[in-house]
């Protein structure tokens, strides 16, 4: 492995494991449950997934006609509200998006 | 979920990053595929998925990398892009309670990913699990060891390998919006909401004012400081 991307992979892979690991060790056992505080990290879940869900879309809508991203988000919709299945879900999300790519090809 | 609940286990661990997995192996592939093709080596992709074990960072390290940026500055741009991960073990340990144990934390916390995150709180969330660190050992090995082995099979397979396979390489990239969506899913309440709204606003606003990884931190804080707009007696 080359230098610089080694020295790379350790410098960031360190951060990472910093930003994951210190935070655990915060105290949150005297938080009041409806403080400020913890108001704030019971919102950080659906935050972050609903951030992340958007931010893998985007490049996808900026690219034209969403036919796929419709097909795939409704198959996911449709399966996760049958089955409450997240595996179930997750695959037949990917199958409907590559299934609309195939049709429309 | 009642502190009689058995904590869960390793098992029960790997069992609960069956998802994760599904979604890792053909993105860590998908990324495996696209180093070799900008001229890393195997060993080179596989030694940047464990060490960095953060996709989105490490996609975007290839674009650094082949763009010419200095070390230093390709490194704290991927640094930044990661922050983001501050907030997901106080939010996974206030998830708990009194129940979460942190001693190994130092181990099983490197596992932490977006996705590992959303999994554990769905699964706590829905009373599935209880939390032990056992049980998030579990959940980050069974995640970890998808992204390696998809990361050794993709550098294996090397840079062409989906070039003739586009409705497939279409499908592997909508498996993890797809398993970001499920995951919201299964955590999705109606207090919820307006969290979820204004993160999806301010996430594209930053996104397309100044870049992706300021729409992400942007987004999420937005969201979660949206939360504390809630009356203190809703139900969580």
């Amino acid at each position: 492995m080359r230098a610089e991307l080694l020295t790379l992979a350790l410098i960031v892979g360190a951060f990472t494991w910093a930003f994951r690991f210190f935070p655990t060790k915060l105290d949150v056992s005297a938080m009041k449950a409806d403080g400020v505080l913890a108001r704030f990290l019971a919102s950080t879940g659906p935050a972050a997934i609903a951030t992340l869900f958007v931010a893998s879309v985007l490049p996808m809508l900026q690219q034209g006609l969403p036919v796929p991203l419709i097909t795939g988000t409704a198959a996911v919709l449709a399966t996760y509200l049958a089955s409450r299945s997240v595996v179930g879900a997750t695959l037949a999300g990917s199958a409907g998006y590559g299934l609309a790519v195939w049709a429309l090809a | 979920m009642s502190f009689d609940t058995p904590k869960s286990s390793f098992a029960t661990g790997l069992v609960t990053a069956l998802p994760i997995a599904l979604g890792y192996f053909p993105i860590a592939f998908s990324f495996g595929v696209a180093a070799t093709r900008v001229g890393l080596t195997g060993v080179e992709a596989f030694g940047l998925s464990l060490i960095i074990y953060a996709g989105a960072a490490q996609f975007l390290a290839l674009a650094l990398i082949t763009g010419g940026a200095p070390v230093l500055v390709a490194a704290f741009t991927l640094v930044a892009m990661n922050v983001r991960h501050v907030l997901y073990g106080p939010a996974l340990i206030k998830r708990v309670g009194p129940a979460a144990r942190t001693r190994h934390a130092w181990a099983w916390a490197y596992g932490l990913t977006d996705e590992v995150f959303g999994a554990a709180l769905g699964a706590l969330a829905r009373g599935r699990v209880a939390f032990s660190e056992p049980f998030m050992f579990g959940l980050g090995v069974g995640a970890y060891g998808a992204w390696l082995s998809g990361t050794a099979l993709g550098a294996y397979a090397g840079g062409g390998a989906l070039e003739n396979w586009p409705v497939l390489d279409a499908a592997l990239g909508f498996m993890l919006p797809a398993l970001f969506l499920a995951l919201l899913l299964s955590i999705l309440s109606k207090v919820h909401l307006p969290v979820i709204a204004v993160a999806a606003v301010v996430t594209v606003a930053g996104t397309l004012a100044v870049s992706g990884t300021t729409g992400i931190l942007a987004g999420m804080v937005a969201g979660a400081l949206t939360g504390l707009l809630r009356r203190p007696t809703d139900a969580r």
